[in-house]
């Protein structure tokens, strides 16, 4: 199936068979490493992308999904100002362990607060209850957002 | 920099990480390279009676027992699982062979083409009816005192019995390896922790020497002890398969492949006989520790070795008697995972404590101080505690941060608080820290200090500690200070990066070198300074009968769980985590923090919501959707505090610290149970189902 | 063979399914996951895949003649911002999947996967949800409690697609939901229960109860609910051991990989003695 669709703002014309993984044609097709694969079942959140400005679980969209819609990964997002600050925040607050699922989170934190500019702390865990981490116990990613958010006035 | 080495730093992979330009062994790519997807055994036990293989196209190959020129078997401290299976299966999900090939549908397509035989063989399916059917891998014993004259004079007895569950690491990216024969060399890339464990595994299934072995690490996604000795047996997988097809291979598992076949924490179940004297104090204990091993022994005798030493926690008990026994069943083989099972053991004594104290009308933490070991008292293997134990300082600071004792006694049903008291050995046990004889090389060259080690960065923090105990002690800032790539060709073995040894001891050595070189700075020309582990001899350890000391130093802690239970529901909500330790000195207190709240959340998973059940050898709980994890929902506010207690031999004062977070979370969190529905809680993961069971009242 | 249909209306939508053997996907959240094979492969799909979950006739939610109307393509995510769905039916869809999957995940997906843990089912069993059936040349709208069958079994004919559900717009005095799952954050669902009422006067004059995940379907029983319906409040209280028992016999929860069947139902009874109880309180 011959299917078009925006990928980190710049227009894309793909034949593919409609059934295969966003994930694998962001990480295969255009060698988009950021998106990682951690379960494949939309459990993980580590293959999170934005599409339309939301987070999916890009492991759970079969290509005939994407037609027509805006997919944007880190490659084209960590050249934001949105991103530095979040990328600082994180630094900051000691978000990052292994960085495996990082990707997953940044991304969904841009969801986030694109929704919603000033979460809770509780606001920030459930927008965030999507992506597992395994090393970090999750303090220091809800106060790597919380700063982020803080900081970011007038960004989101 | 008169800093103190404590105050924290960014992290030297954040950016990296955070921009998702860290590549992590699925994100290479190797020229002409196959994928390899690995056939596995559908039953528990059996014999292989024959094994059918469709045509192969041109370019696909399977790789099996036959094509391993050297030993098929996986080295490690018990090298008894074979790389590929050979007559007989012993678990489900026991590798078989690999199928190979350039198109990753097509090699799936293969696999599900693949007829086996099996006939089938009576199998062992619980600990329980391992024990009853005596299937003991390993026995261990040693004792303390006189238990038998005690037991006989005690003035009661108590006896008890607990039991913990199956746990998987799930580290977020999957178990990954990639093969690549070259230059006469054969090159290993992969997600792992101990690049040396991996080259003495190939030198083994290959036949080859060293130096035509390059293993490689690749920057790891999480870890836990579930990428310690694993990683052997994918490294000879993919290296046999490489050196067949003169391709490169790569291997990376699907999550519920791994989760099914990838070693687990050992269950346990860990049975008490207390006596007590008139003044109800415990004198002699019996400590019978059963670990379910798996299908294969592994190395598991260590960590057996690791959860019986670790039996009496903080506490000194004059007389003991411990028995500790790995039991195989037909199920994935267990193995190495954050505490290594000493939270097994740590779980049991801080519940019989508990247990005993609340019998008695004692409050628990005043009942357990009775017993705390001080400076000077023998260790439960006659070796000694020779540094000063901070525990009543660390407890006076875990009241204050969690009320504690308002909350204890406030008698609220469904709300209740619990203390735990642990201790972690730091570093290998016994004499496993002599028997490595860890090299570390400091190299300089024109203004740049280079750190040679094989200690690996997978999360926690190792290469920010590592260059900034060098940078402080030569008083450079880190940015001149290097780590040298992980790449067995290029670095010495400092031995692997577990047990909680990489700061200790390779920070140690690295602060030794450091020192040197400071001393030499102004040489000219490029400077290398080489430092070997050696034993202090004031430590002594007898291998053979388990006596002496077991660990050079001790990192202890305290943690006060708080809880409230649905009544309606019994789900348990943990509504914070008080956490005090003694690491000796942070090197980096945000990096330390770091690892203390992701111990804790796993601690706080395994028990909980963990629940990982096998029926007749199968795993009930094989993918995410069934094995939960916690979220960031499920994990509350955790403080988390520190008490400086200055290690001499450790660098800047620092002891072992990554495992430490994981072992007190249970036992905390089922005091608070305990405390909070009036029940003795005795088996881990507590969850509402077990609750439901156990609570006396109705609605 | 073709492997998919992207059609540009329902018509053409409904033209293929009565033409070809085809399985439709709207967002594809419950079928990627049953037929995912792996680390980097495609999902094992058996039939081409026919996208649905574009078509602009899925779509909307509106008031008409009393009654609101939902498209089956309108994703989770979007349900919980429309202040027309009712907040209870709206706090159950929040609990569903985690934000990245609510984004994805249709309405009419979660319905025709039919799963006895579906968290959508309950609140559209409890107010007898209608079910808009289209075929190229028919139509029809069933009761939900007809349309799914049994545990993953739904009345759909192989040339029809769900299109459109339909609700009355009655609302509620007392709105009671509560999901067991195996964790706080994203679960699949241990047992949930559903209670609405309405009391006037202190007389209960309507009550709807609704249990899933403890049978093969949704449990709801219009005969006990009956016994509750024009009874005071003190009086419902009273009869409630018979209204617990007759449940009791309704619910018939499996051990699984997530619970026990002890367990599932007597939470589920627990449930809806709460729920019971708390009519009490807001009389």
């Amino acid at each position: 199936m011959k299917i078009e669709f925006i990928l980190n703002e710049e227009a894309k014309m793909i034949e593919v068979n409609p059934a295969r993984r966003l994930l694998d044609i962001l990480r295969d097709d255009f060698g988009l490493s950021s998106v990682k694969e951690g379960c494949g079942e939309g459990e993980c959140g580590a293959c999170v992308v934005l599409m339309d400005g939301k987070a999916i679980n890009s492991c759970l969209v079969p290509a005939g999904n994407i037609y027509g819609h805006h997919i944007v990964t880190l490659e084209a997002f960590k050249k934001t100002k949105r991103y530095r600050v979040i990328e600082d925040a994180f630094a900051e607050a000691g978000s990052v362990q292994c960085g495996f699922c990082t990707p997953g989170f940044v991304m969904a934190t841009e969801s986030l607060l694109n929704e919603n500019p000033h979460p809770s702390d509780a606001e920030i865990k459930d927008g965030l209850s999507g992506n597992l981490c395994r090393c970090t116990g999750y303090n220091m990613i809800v106060k790597g957002v919380k700063l982020a958010a803080e900081r970011g006035e007038g960004l989101w | 920099m008169k800093e103190s080495i404590s105050k924290p730093i960014k992290r030297v992979d954040a950016s990296a990480k955070i921009s998702g330009e860290a590549k992590y062994i699925s994100d290479l790519r190797f020229e002409n390279q196959l994928f390899a997807r690995t056939v596995r055994s559908t039953r528990v036990k059996a014999r292989i009676v024959s094994i059918r293989l469709p045509e192969f196209p041109a370019g696909y190959f399977f790789v099996n027992k036959d094509d391993i020129p050297g030993v098929n078997r996986m080295r490690t401290v018990v090298s008894d699982h074979p790389i590929f299976a050979e007559d007989e299966v012993s678990y489900i999900g026991q590798p078989i062979l690999l199928i190979v090939g350039p198109e990753r549908e097509k090699v799936f397509e293969l696999t599900t083409q693949i007829k086996i035989e099996y006939e089938e063989e009576a199998a062992v399916f619980s600990l329980a009816e391992a024990e009853k059917r005596n299937t003991v891998f390993t026995q261990y014993g040693y004792s303390k005192g006189d238990p038998e004259k005690a037991f006989v004079e005690a003035a009661s007895i108590i006896e008890d019995e607990y039991s913990t569950g199956l746990q998987e690491h799930v580290y977020l990216e999957p178990q990954g390896m990639a093969a690549e024969y070259k230059d006469d060399t054969m090159y290993i890339y992969g997600s792992l922790q101990c690049p040396f464990y991996v080259e003495g595994a190939m030198k083994e299934v290959l036949g080859w020497e060293a130096k035509r072995i390059r293993v490689i690490q690749a920057v790891t996604g999480g870890a836990f002890g579930g990428k310690e000795e694993f990683p052997s047996l994918t490294a000879c997988q993919v290296a046999v398969a490489a050196l067949k097809t003169r391709h490169p291979v790569m291997m990376i598992y699907d999550r519920d492949e791994d989760i099914i076949c990838s070693t687990k924490r050992h269950p346990s179940i860990v049975r008490f006989k207390a006596g007590l004297d008139q003044a109800n104090n415990v004198i002699a204990l019996d400590i019978d520790v059963l670990y379910d091993a798996g299908a294969y022994t592994g190395l598991s005798p260590v960590v057996l070795q690791r959860g019986i030493f670790s039996a009496t926690g903080v506490y000194n008990f004059p007389h003991l008697k411990v028995r500790g026994r790995n039991f195989m069943t037909n199920t994935v083989p267990s193995g190495a995972y954050r505490g290594f099972g000493a939270p097994q053991t740590i779980f049991g004594t801080e519940m019989l404590m508990h247990n005993i104290a609340v019998k008695l009308g004692i409050d628990p933490q005043d009942y357990k101080m009775r017993h705390m070991l001080k400076r000077g008292d023998p260790t439960c293997t006659g070796g000694q505690i020779r540094d000063e134990v901070k525990l009543p300082e660390i407890i006076r600071k875990v009241n204050e941060m969690s009320a504690y004792r308002e909350k204890v006694k406030a008698g609220k049903k469904y709300r209740g608080v619990g203390l735990s008291l642990f201790l972690h050995g730091c570093g290998f046990t016994g004499n496993g820290e002599q028997m490595i004889r860890g090299k570390i090389v400091l190299r300089k060259k024109d203004d740049h200090v280079t750190l040679i080690v094989s200690s690996v960065e997978m999360g926690q923090g190792a290469e920010t500690v590592l260059r900034k105990i060098v940078a402080h002690t030569l008083d450079i800032s880190i940015e001149r200070v290097i780590c040298e790539n992980i790449d067995t060709g290029l670095i010495p073995d400092s031995g692997p990066t577990v047990a909680s040894r990489t700061t200790m001891i390779v920070g140690g050595l690295l602060q030794q070198a450091a020192l040197e070189l400071k001393d030499r700075w102004n040489e000219t020309g490029e400077i290398e300074i080489t430092r070997i582990y050696s034993h202090p001899d004031y430590l002594r350890w007898d291998n053979e009968t388990f006596h002496g000391d077991a660990y050079p130093t001790y990192s202890w802690g305290a943690n006060v769980a708080e809880v409230e239970i649905d009544p309606v529901t019994y789900e348990i909500d943990v509504k914070k985590i008080s956490a005090v330790y003694d690491v000796g000195v942070p090197i980096d207190e945000q990096t330390l923090r770091g690892q203390m709240q992701g111990g804790l959340a796993q601690g706080i998973g395994w028990a909980t919501i963990e629940v990982m059940n096998t029926d007749k050898g199968r795993l009930i709980q094989h993918n995410l959707t069934d094995y939960k994890v916690p979220t960031a929902m499920d994990i509350p506010e955790i403080e988390c505090e520190f008490i400086e207690n200055p290690y001499e031999f450790g660098p800047f004062g620092a002891k072992c610290a990554g495992e430490l977070p994981f072992v007190g979370a249970g036992p905390a969190i089922a005091a608070a149970v305990s405390n909070a529905l009036s029940v003795p809680i005795r088996k881990l993961p507590i969850t509402p189902e077990y609750l439901m069971e156990i609570d006396n009242h109705e609605n | 063979m073709v492997d998919g249909f992207r059609p540009r209306t329902l018509q053409e939508a409904l033209k293929i399914r009565l033409q070809h053997d085809c399985l439709p996907i709207a967002g594809g959240t419950d079928l990627m996951v049953q037929k995912a094979r792996g680390f980097g492969l495609k999902p094992g799909f058996e039939q081409p895949l026919l996208f649905i979950g574009h078509l602009e006739e899925l779509q909307g939610i509106y008031v008409d003649d009393g009654k609101l109307r939902i498209g089956t393509g309108v994703l989770l995510s979007d349900l919980l911002k429309s202040a027309q769905v009712p907040k209870i039916f709206r706090d159950a869809v929040a609990l569903m999947a985690s934000p990245p999957s609510r984004n994805l995940a249709s309405i009419g997906g979660n319905l025709c996967n039919a799963s006895p843990a579906g968290d959508t089912l309950p609140f559209l069993y409890a107010v007898d949800a209608e079910l808009v059936l289209k075929s190229f040349t028919t139509k029809r709208i069933v009761p939900i409690r007809e349309f799914i069958t049994g545990p993953k079994t739904t009345d759909l004919k192989t040339n029809e697609l769900l299109t459109e559900i339909i609700i009355s717009n009655k609302t509620f005095d007392v709105n009671y939901y509560k999901k067991v799952g195996q964790r706080k954050g994203m679960s699949l669902t241990k047992a949930s229960f559903l209670g609405l009422a309405n009391i006037e006067h202190d007389n209960v004059t309507d009550i709807r109860i609704a249990f899933g995940s403890v049978a093969p379907t949704i449990v709801r029983s219009r005969e006990t609910e009956k016994k509750i319906i024009g009874e005071s409040v003190k009086q419902a209280l009273k009869i409630l051991p018979e209204i617990s028992s007759d449940y009791a016999k309704l619910i018939r929860p499996i051990d699984d990989a997530r619970s026990s069947a002890a367990y599932r139902k007597r939470v589920s009874l627990n449930l809806l003695n709460t729920f019971l109880k708390s009519l009490a309180l807001n009389n």
